[in-house]
């Protein structure tokens, strides 16, 4: 395989732990929720999916379980936060601590078996033969397709197209007028942050589907951290979040074939890349163009727990 | 990811304490220390002994054959009153509290399976009557002992069987950091494979942790894509090995036997079996004559290499256990004339180079790239 081929392999492949997952928190921070318990959505998902595919030996099971596992979480963190309005960071910590532990806990028995099923790539008819791309990207396993088109496409289509996705904007921005325009606040809420915490699951599910075919404790790695923190440099947007996860995973793999060139950079330097970058991209469009900062400035309501009779 | 909790335990203080210290200490395996005197024999029914971890022992890994261990002087000696085992030690204060705990618990000898240096030693200093063992550690004290595996023999074993497995002679290398246990590792890999191909060159990636299977995996993608058809490592799980089976190049690994990740890519690993050494040792704390001792297990002694793999032919094991006889039978590969990576002779010829510059190796032997830069 030549370099870029190999290179845009790993980087779609990698960054889309990292797409998902960040998919998710667009989600829960878009309707007002900041959800920190992400890196322990990734482990139970990481887990259940490793579990599923050991008792039956189909990957789309095995992802559909990790995503109702992640609902489940989700609908528990939900109700903290949404319905007994609880604070978020807390609760978002103790999903974080709850799930890898849990995780870590119920995973020795799976640790050290392999996947016993992972999802296959598939080769999309003519585009599978481009080059570069053809290899890297068009002969991916059908998860890859969903993280990087039909979920942000669609969802992008869903926040900022229809009515329903100025609704749940609306929530996120200001849940006060939103409840005086008529929309369920608690009830979006509740949804979206359930459906974020299944996608996160979701991340952890991909990563030991496809990634990384495997449980082990700690296979997560901080992954969770990360997507959080791309949520914020994607502007709370499911498109540029889905980018942002790429050029990450793209960042690292650069690194790591740096390295096996022998390229004269420090390989601590090399590995310290993705985070250069991310700083990097934050501060430069924001300081560049004054209106970069409203684009990207975070729903207003994010964080607040919503009390409807103190308005 | 950095992760300083786990930085220490091949020997992060490699790079602080040891190098003047290694220059006054002579050559030897195992020594007994010092003039301590020995502590008190106890009774084995009064005996509390404790085991402070690095990882989780369900890591099938480093933590895992320390466990092993325990288990060992659990059968050896079933009337200890207590076994006291700590899971996840960070390299912080909290190990000094761990270890604290230990002693307040009266804990008569203390295994920290993984280097935690100053935050054990601060604790070792005030229980003069408690014994403690420091895996990787580097200094003693009247009541403080270390041990460690002479891991470069069967490395060297490895490094020749890949110099004849691999068809491109480039070899791959996974690193965690650049310490002296990866210096000593990657350095005897590539000896080992140069005396079957003189060509051979060794890449390595460090990828600053010891246990991530994503990056691992990544960095073994990385390898094989720049050529490399057969991969080695220090890592404490399977991620390259997984790699290296769908991508049908061969691979070696450390710690245990993990061969069902990789059936078809398996060569062999590095074994690592404690159990021995901490049953002798606890016996030795039992009947009053432990003293502090430097200790490198030895190849067939603790550390060795592992079960040759399915698919790896006959005569190429056999090539490689006829060095690994060798050595057993006392012959040192580590002999000079051996140069460095800018081409200066470090070991002139004729020159051998003791246990203790093996154990504390900070530089990289000529064809191995990617640790110093």
């Amino acid at each position: 395989m030549d370099l870029l081929t190999g290179l845009f392999t790993t980087a779609f492949l990698a960054g889309g732990v990292l797409a998902l997952a960040a998919l998710g928190e667009v989600l829960a921070e878009r309707v007002g929720v900041v959800n920190l318990g992400v890196e322990g959505l990734m482990a139970m998902g990481a887990l259940t999916a490793i579990a599923t595919v050991a008792a039956v030996p189909s990957p789309s099971i095995g992802f559909l379980a990790a995503l109702a596992v992640g609902a489940l979480f989700g609908m528990v963190f939900a109700f903290a936060t949404v319905i007994l309005r609880a604070n978020q960071v807390l609760c978002g910590l103790a999903l974080t601590l709850m799930g890898s532990g849990l995780a870590s806990t119920i995973g020795r028995a799976y640790s050290g078996m392999p996947a016993r099923a992972v999802f296959p790539g598939v080769e999309v008819p003519i585009l599978s033969t481009l080059p570069v791309l053809g290899k890297a990207f068009f002969s991916q396993n059908i998860l890859v397709y969903l993280i990087y088109i039909i979920l942000p496409v669609g969802l992008s289509i869903l926040m900022f197209r229809t009515r329903h996705g100025l609704n749940l904007r609306a929530v996120g921005e200001n849940p006060a007028a939103a409840d005086a325009a008529g929309i369920p606040v608690t009830l979006i809420r509740f949804a979206y942050v359930t459906a974020g915490s299944a996608l996160a699951a979701g991340a952890g599910a991909y990563l030991t589907l496809t990634f990384v075919p495997s449980w082990s404790d700690g296979v997560v790695a901080g992954r969770g951290w990360i997507a959080v923190a791309l949520v914020i440099f994607a502007g709370y947007r499911p498109i540029p979040a889905v980018l942002s996860g790429l050029l990450f995973g793209f960042i690292t793999a650069l690194g790591f074939v740096g390295q096996a060139r022998g390229w004269p950079v420090a390989p601590a330097f090399l590995s310290m890349l993705p985070y250069l970058g991310t700083v990097a991209f934050i501060i430069v469009p924001v300081l560049a163009f004054q209106r970069m900062r409203r684009i990207m400035a975070a729903p207003a309501a994010l964080g607040l727990p919503y009390y409807r009779d103190v308005r | 990811m950095i992760d300083l909790r786990t930085l220490s335990r091949r020997g992060f203080l490699n790079m602080s304490a040891v190098g003047a210290a290694s220059l006054m200490l002579p050559a030897g395996l195992a020594r007994q220390a010092l003039a301590a005197t020995a502590l008190p024999a106890i009774a084995e029914e009064d005996a509390v002994i404790g085991f402070g971890h690095v990882g989780p022992i369900s890591d099938e890994g480093w933590t895992w054959s320390h466990h092993q261990g325990l288990l060992a002087v659990k059968e050896a000696y079933p009337k200890l009153k207590k076994i006291l085992e700590v899971e996840n030690i960070p390299y912080s204060a909290d190990a000094t509290r761990t270890y604290r705990q230990f002693v307040s618990e009266g804990a008569n000898l203390i295994f920290d399976t993984s280097s935690n240096g100053d935050f054990l030693h601060e604790v070792v200093k005030r229980a003069t009557d408690v014994a403690f063992l420091e895996c990787n550690g580097h200094i003693t004290m009247d009541n403080l002992g270390w041990y460690y595996l002479a891991h470069w023999y069967p490395t060297y074993v490895l490094g020749v069987a890949a110099g004849h497995l691999s068809k491109t002679g480039k070899l791959g290398y996974v690193a965690s950091f650049p310490v002296a246990s990866v210096y000593a590792s990657t350095n005897a890999f590539l000896m080992g494979a140069r005396t079957v191909n003189p060509q051979a060159t060794l890449q390595t990636i460090v990828i600053n942790s010891w246990f991530d299977p994503q990056a691992a995996t990544q960095a073994g993608t990385a390898l094989i894509d720049n050529g490399c058809d057969f991969l080695f490592g220090i890592m404490d799980e399977a991620g390259y090995l997984q790699v290296a089976e769908k991508r049908g190049v061969w691979a070696a690994m450390w710690n245990t036997d993990i061969r069902r990740y990789g059936p078809n890519s398996y060569v062999s690993s590095v074994i690592i079996d404690f159990k021995k050494f901490y049953v002798d040792q606890v016996g030795k704390r039992l009947a009053g004559t432990w003293t502090p001792s430097e200790t490198l297990l030895a190849m067939g002694a603790g550390v060795d290499r592992d079960a040759w793999g399915e698919k790896v032919p006959t005569d190429v094991g056999k090539a490689a256990d006829a060095v690994r006889d060798k050595i057993l039978s006392g012959w040192s590969p580590f002999e000079g004339e051996i140069k460095d990576a800018t081409g200066t002779v470090r070991v002139a010829a004729g020159q051998k180079m003791t246990e203790l510059e093996l154990y504390n190796w900070d530089w990289s032997v000529e064809g191995v790239s990617g640790l110093t830069s």
